[in-house]
């Protein structure tokens, strides 16, 4: 045999796509056996995974640090929320107006924020998540302050005569299965196309591509849009899981914590993303018993991405991806 | 209707002082490091707590648990200046973002660990109250005033004068040439945590007397608060940061009166934003560094 035919015969079979049908059969079979905590943890990291892949397009793919998500994450919240509570108006539409208002909103918030430069960008995101939570608590008359909006009705879909609600946790672990789904392969398309090519330009070397012609500023205004959508949309669903918002869904927690996903799961990476967020997700909620502990860890785990793993665990599934398509 | 005017001014400006002395700590390692220091709230924290251990735990006067307070805030910023903030010269500007939000986050949530996430009291400290031209001012809030002066009159000198000041103008103007020269700049950057993270650990000290109470999640507000500061000022800018902190502590005075006490923590990032969006350079020129 010449060495060329032996490599082949010893290669095994590409195991990606059995193993991807696999995670896809096990995600739609979990609630068979898992408890109804491990559900709870899971549909929280799934709710974080919309904000989060937002904070991709925007960090990891266009290159713009920005600790605004908690900020649309409550806008989309509350959007729904009195959609819900005022007007009983069925699910999707809260849904939908969540990632359109939010969206909408950011228009006017990031034309000047993006003219500012890294550091002062930054600020100006933290800015808008506290002067959020700022209205929150303070526009009484349409948000009732710190008391919040509570008894949220439970996600309904209504077509004609026909309704369905969604009620208990195997549901609710059902419809936002279903959304992350969507909204990753949204992701996914988005950064597949020459859009998504021109968002990495962008945030290799920005001055570069304007210069081959790449309108940066208005890329980098949508993107800006789209990952607010993203986040109000994940903010709708946190809005009728929870049924109860408050000022303190705006809280700079949720920023680390959309940060820590993307960092840490790997940013530029989609699989990094929804490997981070049911990681960090799935283990806070875990961990919710001893709360001071788990921020501890985070600091820890912040410390170590900065100084050793600065792509997060995205080389890592990279490794593990590649072993499944060569088995060596 | 005057004579309020004037005491939420004198108010304003104890408070802009108490701002002061922390911020100009974190414009000096942002000049220095290039790096926003989010765990700066948490030196200002530490600080009180070593005060309050002191005279809690070990029933020391308050002029020695001063001295305490600054030198644990000092001990634990000498750990973090060498694992941490050492490396973060030279690395891109989320390095710095993200390793002070870990430490910031470490250290708030030892501390609520280990002595317990309650408000507790702080005893001690000159809180007579003294009558100066009319005014009843607690006598605290005029050794604040004293001390901040002092402080920014203090590192002036030092900036212009010594050698280490010297130094850390240099590393903040550029970086490569300092190697060049011979400075060390890992040194410097040590050098200028360890007085800044003590400056704020100062600041809490002599604010604990006069806030009363003290619990492990009071620096988050001071972070909040400091960093429309010293944008605001301009990122080095000692003077500017000096000048922008005064106006805030007076506008959160007057707005505390005026409009609603529940707006007050606003008013610095609601500045900060308005002032971005007319002058997104800053409201003091970034050029001149220290």
């Amino acid at each position: 045999m010449t060495s060329a035919e032996r490599t082949v015969a010893t290669t095994g079979r590409d195991l990606r796509v059995p193993f991807g049908l696999a995670l896809i059969v096990l995600a739609c079979v979990a609630p068979l056996f898992l408890g109804n905590y491990p559900l709870h943890a899971i549909i929280i990291a799934l709710i974080f995974l919309l904000p989060a892949h937002g904070l991709n397009l925007l960090l990891g793919y266009t290159g713009l640090l920005s600790l605004a998500q908690a900020a649309f994450f409550g806008i989309g919240a509350y959007t729904s929320a009195l959609l819900a509570v005022n007007f009983g108006t069925p699910f999707y539409l809260n849904f939908l107006a969540a990632g359109l208002v939010t969206g909408a909103i950011a228009a006017p918030l990031g034309i000047p924020a993006l003219r500012l430069r890294a550091t002062s960008f930054v600020m100006c995101t933290l800015g808008f998540v506290i002067i959020g939570q700022a209205i929150a608590k303070n526009w009484i008359s349409l948000t009732r302050g710190d008391m919040g909006l509570s008894a949220i009705p439970k996600p309904y879909f209504a077509l004609g005569p026909a309704s369905f609600t969604v009620s208990g946790t195997v549901g609710f672990y059902y419809l936002v299965l279903a959304i992350a789904a969507v909204a990753t392969v949204a992701v996914y398309l988005i950064v597949r196309s020459p859009a998504g090519r021109n968002m990495i330009a962008i945030r290799e070397n920005e001055t570069l591509a304007e210069s081959v012609g790449i309108p940066t500023w208005h890329y980098k205004l949508v993107v800006f849009m789209i990952s607010a959508a993203f986040a109000g949309l994940g903010g709708s669903l946190y809005a009728h899981y929870l049924t109860v918002v408050s000022p303190l869904t705006f809280q700079m927690y949720y920023s680390t914590t959309m940060l820590i996903i993307v960092l840490g799961g790997g940013a530029g990476t989609i699989s990094g993303v929804v490997f981070g967020s049911l990681l960090f997700v799935g283990l806070t909620e875990t961990l919710r018993v001893a709360p001071e502990l788990r921020m501890i860890a985070y600091g820890f785990f912040l410390l170590g991405l900065v100084f050793w793993f600065p792509n997060g665990f995205a080389p890592l599934i990279g490794r593990f991806w590649s072993f499944l398509e060569k088995r060596k | 209707m005057f004579y309020t005017i004037i005491e939420q001014v004198v108010n304003g400006i104890v408070s802009g002082s108490v701002y002061a002395i922390v911020a100009v700590g974190m414009t000096m390692i942002f000049g220095v490091l290039r790096a926003i220091n989010f765990a700066h709230g948490e030196y200002y924290m530490l600080g009180t707590f070593g005060a309050w251990v002191a005279i809690d735990y070990f029933d020391l006067p308050y002029p020695v648990a001063i001295v305490i307070g600054v030198v644990a805030t000092a001990v634990i910023a000498v750990v973090v200046g060498n694992f941490v903030m050492q490396r973060i010269v030279g690395a891109p500007a989320e390095a710095g973002v993200l390793a002070t939000l870990g430490v910031a986050l470490i250290l708030q949530n030892t501390v609520i660990l280990v002595f317990g996430g309650g408000y507790k009291f702080f005893s001690g400290g000159y809180i007579e109250p003294v009558t100066l031209f009319g005014f009843t001012l607690a006598e605290q809030r005029i050794l604040i005033i004293i001390i901040g002066l002092i402080v920014f009159v203090g590192l002036e000198l030092m900036v212009t004068y010594s050698r280490m000041g010297k130094a850390m103008r240099a590393v903040s103007q550029n970086i490569e040439c300092c190697a060049v020269v011979g400075i060390d700049v890992r040194h410097v950057a040590l050098w200028t945590f360890i007085l800044g993270a003590a400056l704020a650990g100062l600041s809490g000290v002599l604010t604990a007397p006069v806030n009363v109470s003290v619990y492990g999640g009071m620096g988050e507000l001071i972070t909040f608060k400091t960093l429309p500061i010293i944008i605001m000022g301009g990122l080095g800018n000692v003077r500017g940061t000096f000048v922008a902190a005064m106006i805030l502590g007076i506008a959160e005075s007057l707005v505390a009166t005026y409009v609603g006490l529940q707006f007050r923590d606003t008013v610095g990032f609601a500045t900060l934003m308005l002032v971005l969006m007319w002058r997104p350079h800053g409201l003091f020129s970034a050029q001149a560094r220290f």
